[in-house]
């Protein structure tokens, strides 16, 4: 029998090697892919979230635990999309035009989809259309922005306006984040959400995608 | 040359560094490749300041900083002087000017060696060392204002990685670029400012440097997730390659010394960024021993046999780290941003202040200089100059590089807000045009 706790220590750990081990003997046993996700994957992500939030794990950690559970969740991928399984919700997120600061907003993906979320990462200097285009190609529940610098904030209000002027705007939610972002600026350019570091963005991004909510629910 | 102010500015500069009063708080920008100014500003304060209308030569390509020559240094009253690395970070050096276009048409001066193609996606491509035969080293999106490196990591084989690959970079210094270096000193020694200089190499993963835009044909870890995963899962490999990057340094910093001798202030050998807005790269234990050994072989090597004092520079929120930058041998810390998370201007003036000098602080550029009223940013200013001036130790620049789209108002209210606080105290002169 596979040790599945084994998987939890490999993800909190960033050996993706023994991630992959364990998740491939446990789908041999008849293991559910959705119970190693919920028990096992997700709470690990979580733990390594509030490592990084009280600073006993850094980029470094935060990198090799996106990178475990990203190959273990790569072998549970065909076997969800078969079963019609659907995922926590469907998140685009990107790094808007003329910034190239990626770290951050790949910390933020990876931490998303270690919480059961479908994400599509459009890169970095992703411009307005691309993203209106994304949306329109994966009908996400939600479109996640980043940026680093000064000059490219004002690009985050450029996506927000080029989804309405696309008529998508009440299709998603918009969360951003991004050292120099606040939460006042994400509400002065008309975003839904704002989180300061990448455990809290999982957090908010469960807030903002429940699928009960009538996307008209007062913003915030 | 070295009349009006001017006779005051090295000194003022001496005295900083030296946690003493210095006659005015000198002013830097210019000096570093992270205490410049975009080439679009330089251009707005030379027309500014009525300057003869010329193209701005780039002198640094990747993050197009322009050059401040002497009149517009005189003009804004710069204590500080460049003597820039013999190689640009795209490998080629600062010769042969030709004329290049910004994205919104500002006409500028690049090196001959700076040879752009433009992709189908209308972004700009540079080469390493101007060579376009091998696959480009950076990227200008589309109405961008300055590039970024393009990550040519060739999938990484765990088994054949060898930490050799990753120090192609680090060589012995050429005979010719000691010259150079000579030759550049001379010449800035004229002005009468503060020399600063850059040195090659002793940076020790500098994640702009890792994917090494200035190689052909980089092997290693040149990709940025991966060199940051590295330091966690492969410390031993981040050893070697460092351990050979000192072992070079050193050898090289000897050469360096005996071309230059003690005719510089302050060199500039390290951009390595262990903060984050609110938190680090790594905790304090792990610089303590990945990287502080190395630093330190530098450090010392240089107090041992220079008067040089060691600039650091690293951004984001470090508050934690000073102590061990300054046990590290680092003698000047940039570029002090005060908005990340402990980095209280006062606080860290009172617990460091009499034992590092703060180069930088001089205002927020993630909110104040862009955004801010000039009125704002004139009291910043002087706020933070009453803070850092105390005793010396204090440098001003802004923090980081002067962004394009900079408010020219703001700038402006910047300079005219440092001379003030100056005139205030010691009744410096207006610079005569
Ligand atoms: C590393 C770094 C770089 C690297 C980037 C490598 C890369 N591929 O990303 C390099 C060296 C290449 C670089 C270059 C530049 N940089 Co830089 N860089 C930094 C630095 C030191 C750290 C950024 C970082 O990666 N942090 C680590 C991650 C984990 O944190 P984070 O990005 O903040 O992300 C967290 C949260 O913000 C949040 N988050 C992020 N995105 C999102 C998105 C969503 C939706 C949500 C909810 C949350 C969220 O979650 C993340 C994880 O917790 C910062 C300093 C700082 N104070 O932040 C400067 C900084 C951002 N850089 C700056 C500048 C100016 C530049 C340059 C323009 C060069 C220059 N100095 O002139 C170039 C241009 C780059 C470009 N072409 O875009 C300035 C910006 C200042 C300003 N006025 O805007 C800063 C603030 C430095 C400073 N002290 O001034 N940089």
């Amino acid at each position: 029998m596979a040790d599945l706790n084994q998987l939890y220590d490999a993800i909190l750990n960033g050996d993706h090697k023994t991630a992959v081990t364990v998740t491939r003997q446990a789908l041999t046993e008849g293991t559910a892919p959705i119970e190693l996700i919920t028990n096992y994957m997700s709470p690990a992500m979580d733990e390594v979230g509030r490592r990084f939030e009280c600073e006993e794990y850094f980029v470094p950690e935060l990198l090799l635990s996106g990178r475990a559970m990203k190959a273990a969740l790569a072998l549970l991928q065909p076997l969800l999309a078969a079963s019609g399984a659907e995922p926590a919700g469907r998140i685009v997120i990107g790094t808007v035009k003329g910034d190239l600061h990626d770290i951050g907003k790949n910390l933020v993906a990876s931490m998303l989809e270690g919480g059961g979320f479908e994400v599509h990462d459009l890169g970095a200097d992703v411009a307005p259309e691309k993203f209106v285009g994304a949306v329109r190609e994966h009908k996400p529940d939600l479109v996640c922005l980043s940026a680093l610098l000064t000059v490219t904030m004002p690009g985050m209000r450029d996506v927000v306006e080029a989804l309405k002027m696309a008529g998508l705007r009440d299709q998603v939610r918009v969360m951003v984040g991004g050292a120099p972002v606040t939460a006042e600026f994400a509400n002065e350019i008309g975003a839904d959400g704002y989180a300061e570091n990448a455990g809290v963005a999982v957090t908010v991004a469960r807030r903002l995608t429940r699928k009960n909510h009538a996307m008209d629910e007062a913003k915030g | 040359m070295s009349t009006g102010p001017y006779n005051q500015a090295r000194q003022a500069v001496r005295d900083a560094l030296a946690h003493r009063k210095p006659s005015h708080v000198p002013i830097d920008f210019g000096s570093t490749a992270v205490t410049g100014i975009h080439v679009s500003v330089v251009a707005a304060l030379r027309e500014y300041y009525g300057l003869e209308i010329r193209p701005v030569k780039i002198c640094e390509p990747y993050q197009m900083l322009g050059l401040i020559e002497d009149d517009l240094a005189k003009a804004i009253n710069i204590d500080t002087k460049a003597v820039f690395t013999p190689k640009t970070i795209f490998g080629f050096p600062l010769e042969n000017w030709k004329p290049w276009q910004m994205p919104d048409g500002l006409e500028v001066l690049v090196p001959g060696d700076f040879n752009t193609t433009v992709d189908s996606n209308g972004d700009f491509l540079i080469y390493p060392q101007g060579d376009t035969s091998v696959p480009a080293s950076g990227r200008m999106p589309k109405g961008g204002y300055f590039f970024d490196a393009i990550v040519r990591q060739p999938p990484i084989n765990e088994e054949q990685l060898n930490w050799e690959d990753n120090t192609e970079e680090f060589q012995p210094i050429s005979n010719q670029d000691l010259l150079a270096m000579r030759v550049a000193v001379d010449q800035a020694s004229t002005t009468g400012r503060a020399l600063v200089l850059s040195l090659p190499n002793m940076y020790l993963g500098d994640i702009a440097l890792v994917p090494a835009p200035f190689l052909k044909h980089p092997k290693g870890i040149r990709d940025i997730a991966e060199w940051y995963m590295s330091l966690r899962a492969r410390p031993d490999y981040i050893h070697k390659i460092f351990e050979r990057e000192t072992a070079v340094a050193l050898t090289n910093l000897e050469k360096i010394h005996a071309a230059i001798g003690n005719n510089v202030e302050a060199v500039f050998t390290c951009g390595t960024d262990f903060g984050t807005q609110t938190s680090s790269f790594c905790s304090v234990q792990t610089f303590r021993t990945l990287w502080l050994p190395y630093y330190k072989a530098m450090n010392d090597w240089i107090h041992q046999h220079t008067t040089w004092r060691v600039l650091k520079h690293s951004c984001g929120a470090v508050e934690k780290f000073i102590d061990s930058f300054i046990e590290a041998g680092f003698d000047i810390l940039n570029p002090v941003q005060c908005s990340a998370t402990g980095m209280d201007p006062k606080l860290l003036k009172a617990k460091y202040g009499d034992r590092i000098t703060f180069w930088g602080g001089g205002v927020d550029t993630q909110k104040t200089l862009p955004f801010g009223t000039p009125q704002e940013v004139h009291d910043q200013v002087l706020h933070r100059c009453e803070i850092f001036s105390r005793q010396g130790g204090f440098v001003f620049t802004t923090i980081h590089n002067v962004q394009a789209r900079t408010p020219l108002k703001n700038f402006v209210a910047l300079l005219d807000a440092v001379r003030e606080f100056n005139g205030a105290t010691n009744g410096r002169p207006e610079p005569t045009l």
